[in-house]
């Protein structure tokens, strides 16, 4: 039998599959922003001087780094119920899953920022008579946090498309509610290519929009 | 103000500074000459703590600052640093970078901060560069800033660490007349240049820093005409007086 390409299939199965994606965009915002507070903080641990505190951000940045979000998605929300009795909501996991995942990468665009800052910013600071937390917070941080800025919007587009493996907890985001359509009515062809359009979508707009943002703040600080 | 007491520095194995002594007092100029790499960075960068003496005493203002009980953050604002290469904060206004200090270490408000901070970049010759950003400024204009930011804080010393450096040389005058003006009000003075006529003219003593000890420590005008010392005859020979 002959394949053939229904155009009418996209369009029946937008609706639902826009659900999906907003599904997939709270993932997206919600664990980046938690991501972002795991980030900062085991980033800033990896700069300490106290050695046990460095280890354990070097722990936890190796550890998610060195293992497949999917079996950390796997082990998270099948795994440990069996050891304590308890499974999350799946829209839980799923954030969390994205934070402490995104985390693990943030820490590393956040140290290499702050390291990135001239040594004669943090001796200037000093040298007017701010503490060290003060001098990371009005003269490293700011500086450094520009320079974060392409590097974390390279993260959002990643999290945003790894978003789509926690289809495998029952999430039912943008990838998963393509999968329930497909289980109906057996479009796979057009189903997954619409989904991969719609992720397209908005990669691209979330391109868009931080090239506009990075040239605003170009313009305002230098 | 400043006293320096049998200072030593070691980074790693190599001793930098071996027992350096210097007693500056208030309102008093000191300048500070020496070969490349003889640790006349090291001796202010140790006052102000960014360097850990290996051993010695400092006392600034009578505050000992190897004493752990000392608050080394006022110690600092007390006899404050301006740099080679300004360091000033890229990401802020000149302005800012001016009233940063005051209102977060002195605790002043901002509109206080501002108006001491218009009047310090007035001084400095720069009150209408108040909304620039550090990078529109020339290097001589940069370095004005530092000092502006410096004389904030109300400090009682300032150490200078070869402020005209990183100038063009068409630029160093115009750092030089503030920091004679500042002189000539009375600021004590820590100043560490290769800036010879600077020393003489308005220095009250010059010391010469040579393996790791200060040789020699004079008034500038027996200082640059009688240097019995053959390492600083050497020294001045070398450099354009
Ligand atoms: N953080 C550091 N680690 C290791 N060695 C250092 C460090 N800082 C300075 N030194 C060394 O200490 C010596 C003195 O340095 P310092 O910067 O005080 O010299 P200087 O007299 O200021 O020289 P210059 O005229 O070149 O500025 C140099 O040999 C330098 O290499
Ligand atoms: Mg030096």
């Amino acid at each position: 039998m002959a394949f053939n390409f229904e155009p009418a299939v996209i369009v029946e199965s937008i609706p639902q599959l826009l659900k999906g994606a907003e599904l997939t965009i709270y993932l997206t915002v919600g664990g980046l922003f938690f991501g972002f507070i795991l980030g900062a903080l085991f980033g800033l641990m990896k700069l300490s001087p106290s050695w046990p505190v460095r280890k354990i951000a070097g722990f936890y940045i190796e550890t998610i780094r060195g293992t497949p979000m999917l079996v950390q998605a796997m082990f998270l929300y099948f795994g440990l119920p069996m050891a304590f009795g308890f499974r999350l909501p799946a829209m839980v996991a799923g954030v969390i899953i994205i934070a402490v995942n995104s985390g693990a990468y943030i820490a590393e665009i956040v140290r290499g920022a702050v390291q990135s800052i001239n040594t004669g910013q943090m001796e200037a600071g000093r040298s007017i008579g701010l503490n060290a937390l003060q001098t990371m917070r009005y003269i490293i941080w700011p500086q450094a946090f520009r320079r974060m800025l392409p590097p974390l919007g390279n993260q959002f587009i990643i999290s945003l498309k790894d978003t789509s493996l926690l289809m495998i907890i029952g999430v039912g985001e943008l990838l998963r509610t393509g999968d329930e359509i497909v289980a109906v009515n057996f479009r796979a062809f057009e189903v997954y290519l619409a989904c991969g359009l719609i992720y397209l979508t908005m990669t691209m707009s979330i391109a868009k929009v931080l090239k506009i943002v990075e040239k605003r703040m170009k313009i305002e600080g230098r | 103000m400043i006293s320096i007491r049998n200072l030593h520095k070691s980074f790693g194995k190599v001793e930098v500074l071996r027992g350096v002594n210097i007693e500056v007092a208030q309102g008093e100029v000191v300048v500070i000459v020496g070969p490349s790499g003889s640790g006349k960075s090291t001796v202010l960068r140790c006052i102000n703590k960014l360097e850990e003496p290996t051993s010695g005493t400092i006392l600034v203002d009578n505050f000992d600052i190897m004493d752990k009980s000392t608050d080394i953050n006022m110690v600092r604002t007390e006899a404050t640093m301006v740099f080679q290469h300004f360091n000033l904060f890229p990401h802020m206004t000149v302005l800012e970078n001016v009233t940063l200090g005051p209102m977060k270490v002195r605790g002043m408000g901002r509109q206080d901060a501002q108006k001491i901070g218009r009047s310090l970049l007035a001084k400095v010759g720069l009150a209408d560069k108040d909304s620039n950003y550090p990078d529109q400024l020339s290097g001589g204009q940069k370095q004005r800033v530092a000092i502006a930011r410096a004389l904030a804080l109300q400090p009682k010393a300032i150490l200078f660490d070869e402020p005209t450096s990183a100038l063009d040389p068409e630029l160093v005058g115009e750092v030089l007349e503030v920091m004679k003006q500042l002189a000539v009000e009375g600021m004590t003075m820590v100043v560490v240049t290769h800036e010879m006529g600077f020393a003489q003219e308005v220095a009250d003593r010059v010391l010469f820093i040579d393996e790791g000890v200060v040789q020699v420590d004079k008034p500038p005008r027996e200082f640059f005409t009688n240097p019995e010392h053959p390492r600083l005859k050497d020294f001045l020979g070398r450099v354009v007086c």
